[in-house]
């Protein structure tokens, strides 16, 4: 548990950073609801209108101007992107930056093994992302109990479960990018975090890219498609976490035969 | 006949195209303090890094404590302590906290050795290591490569970086440890203490080992610096070959001073890659 602990002592100040922010960001959102109640029937008749991004972004099916429908819409949006970064990021640095801080030989001189090390760190990576995930539910939990709201609870178990997931996912690709790399990727891992976005939006509004859905996790996680009951699709989410598994097995096999620099 | 504790036979590493060592063989026996010389990029870090399996090579196979270094990674490094050339640490941990960093992963609990190395080599254990020098973070590396008391040290060019009164502090640690038993191994660049601190040595140069023997007799060549001051002008040369030649040939010579002594790194370095040629 050595590296475990070492890595989630390195790591908690942008935990702490990231999940404060998203969870705040959240936060406030939810609060601001309550005092845009009255302007947001006639936004939500607006917001409903705007044809096929209607029907991308979920509201179509649903409401903002109920908090359900701005959950969904709104919250879910921010709170995915912001966790996705997040992911995306802390993967991308986990065993790049010990080449470029120059303390790989240090560390990987120590009587650990490179696959423990690597395994821990990657270990730390799921933790630290478990912890984002509590701590930006925590945020939401007390925006609502300020707004005098309440969500479905299956629902919201469900939507963060699978952005749990999917967060995994992401990082766990840039974890494995991280294994090639001599220097932190940070610019890609952000590019793919967003680029994974782009691919959900594009995949809904043009039926031609429909296959891009069993690319991009944010398809399977969508906020709008979770409350408004629509079936989660077993077998992508089977393919995603098979995707995230072999980019783990990838990133420990190559990392483990990586001619280290100092 | 005492026990091998490094046995490395034909090691060859590329980089892409480019060589980093090749065809390297040398054995280290225990108990030894051992010099392995070679100017800065002739593949003396190669050889090390390649010994504690941070590279894969190409070629060649490693016993480090009789024990193959890939298969048995771990075992080998539990018993070895480690200081690179370049030291890098955590630049956000304190001192304290990397020294007890490196016996956790060891699963030992050196505080003892530790305290007493920091108390020796005057380490702020308070510090954090962004704030050190590089002669601090050397410190800091011995430190962690000696407290657990391993059966080899390794240490890729110790002294850069050290001043010269922890560089005497340095060499009796590594005399002391030597004589309870544990083996050296150290890499550097400089001649006078490789001479002065060990029993055999290696020289390395383009990647190839040009010699192994004792220090005793790859420094008692017949090359010598010679350096003659005359009534007008100086010379300086370097001489090889018979001494009595040497004295014949200054003889008759209006000589006001004469110096001869034992030749540099680069002299030695050349005399036996001349003779590996000729080979």
């Amino acid at each position: 548990m050595t590296i475990f602990i070492h890595e989630l002592k390195r790591n908690q100040k942008i935990l702490l950073i990231w999940s404060f922010c998203v969870g705040i960001l959240c936060f406030g959102c939810l609060l601001l609801f309550g005092g845009l109640e009255d302007t947001m029937e006639q936004m939500a008749e607006g917001y409903s209108q705007m044809g096929t991004l209607s029907e991308v972004l979920g509201l179509d099916r649903l409401s903002i101007a109920t908090m359900e429908g701005f959950y969904a819409t709104e919250i879910s949006l921010m709170f995915a992107i912001g966790g996705a970064m997040f992911s995306a990021m802390t993967g991308a640095a986990l065993l790049a930056k010990e080449e470029e801080g120059h303390t790989a030989e240090f560390l990987y001189t120590l009587p650990l093994g490179r696959t423990r090390i690597v395994l821990e760190k990657y270990a730390s990576f799921w933790a630290l992302t478990l912890l984002f995930h509590v701590i930006c539910a925590a945020w939401i939990l007390a925006g609502l109990l300020g707004a005098g709201e309440s969500l479905p609870c299956r629902e919201f178990l469900t939507f963060h479960g699978l952005q749990l997931l999917m967060d995994l996912e992401i990082g766990s690709i840039c974890f494995l990018i991280s294994a090639y790399c001599r220097k932190k990727p940070v610019g890609a891992a952000l590019g793919i975090a967003i680029l994974l976005y782009a691919a959900d939006l594009m995949c809904r509004i043009l039926p031609d890219l429909e296959n891009l859905k069993y690319v991009t996790p944010y398809y399977f996680s969508n906020g709008a498609d979770i409350f408004t009951g629509i079936k989660i699709n077993t077998r992508l989410l089977g393919l995603h976490a098979a995707i995230m598994a072999a980019a783990a097995f990838s990133a420990v096999t190559l990392y483990r035969k990586k001619d280290l620099s100092a | 006949m005492n026990t091998k504790v490094i046995e490395i036979q034909n090691l060859t590493k590329y980089y892409g195209k480019h060589l980093g060592v090749k065809d390297v063989s040398l054995s280290v026996e225990e108990g030894d303090i051992f010099g392995f010389l070679g100017p800065n990029g002739s593949g003396k870090s190669t050889a090390i890094r390649s010994m504690l399996g941070l590279l894969r090579f190409q070629k060649g196979q490693i016993r480090l404590l009789q024990k193959d270094n890939i298969k048995n990674q771990k075992e080998i490094l539990q018993e070895i302590g480690y200081m690179p050339s370049e030291t890098m640490f955590y630049p956000a941990m304190k001192t304290e906290e990397i020294i007890r960093f490196c016996a956790k992963a060891r699963g030992k609990n050196c505080s003892s050795e530790a305290d007493r190395l920091c108390r020796l080599l005057e380490i702020d254990k308070k510090k954090k290591i962004g704030e050190l020098s590089l002669g601090n973070r050397k410190k800091v590396s011995i430190v962690c490569a000696m407290q657990h008391k391993p059966r080899l040290l390794i240490f890729d060019e110790p002294t850069s970086g050290l001043d010269p009164l922890m560089q005497e502090l340095f060499f009796d640690l590594i005399l002391e440890y030597n004589k309870n038993g544990t083996t050296c191994f150290l890499s550097s660049h400089i001649l006078s203490e490789v001479k002065r601190y060990c029993r055999n040595a290696a020289i390395i140069k383009d990647g190839t080992l040009i010699r192994q023997d004792t220090v005793e007799n790859l420094t008692r060549s017949n090359i010598r610096r010679v350096k003659i001051s005359l009534k007008d002008y100086e010379e300086e040369f370097v001489y090889t070959g018979d001494m009595q030649d040497l004295i014949h040939k200054l003889d008759g010579m209006k000589i006001q001073d004469v110096l001869i002594e034992e030749p540099g790194l680069d002299e030695i370095f050349m005399h036996y890659y001349r003779e590996e040629k000729k080979k």
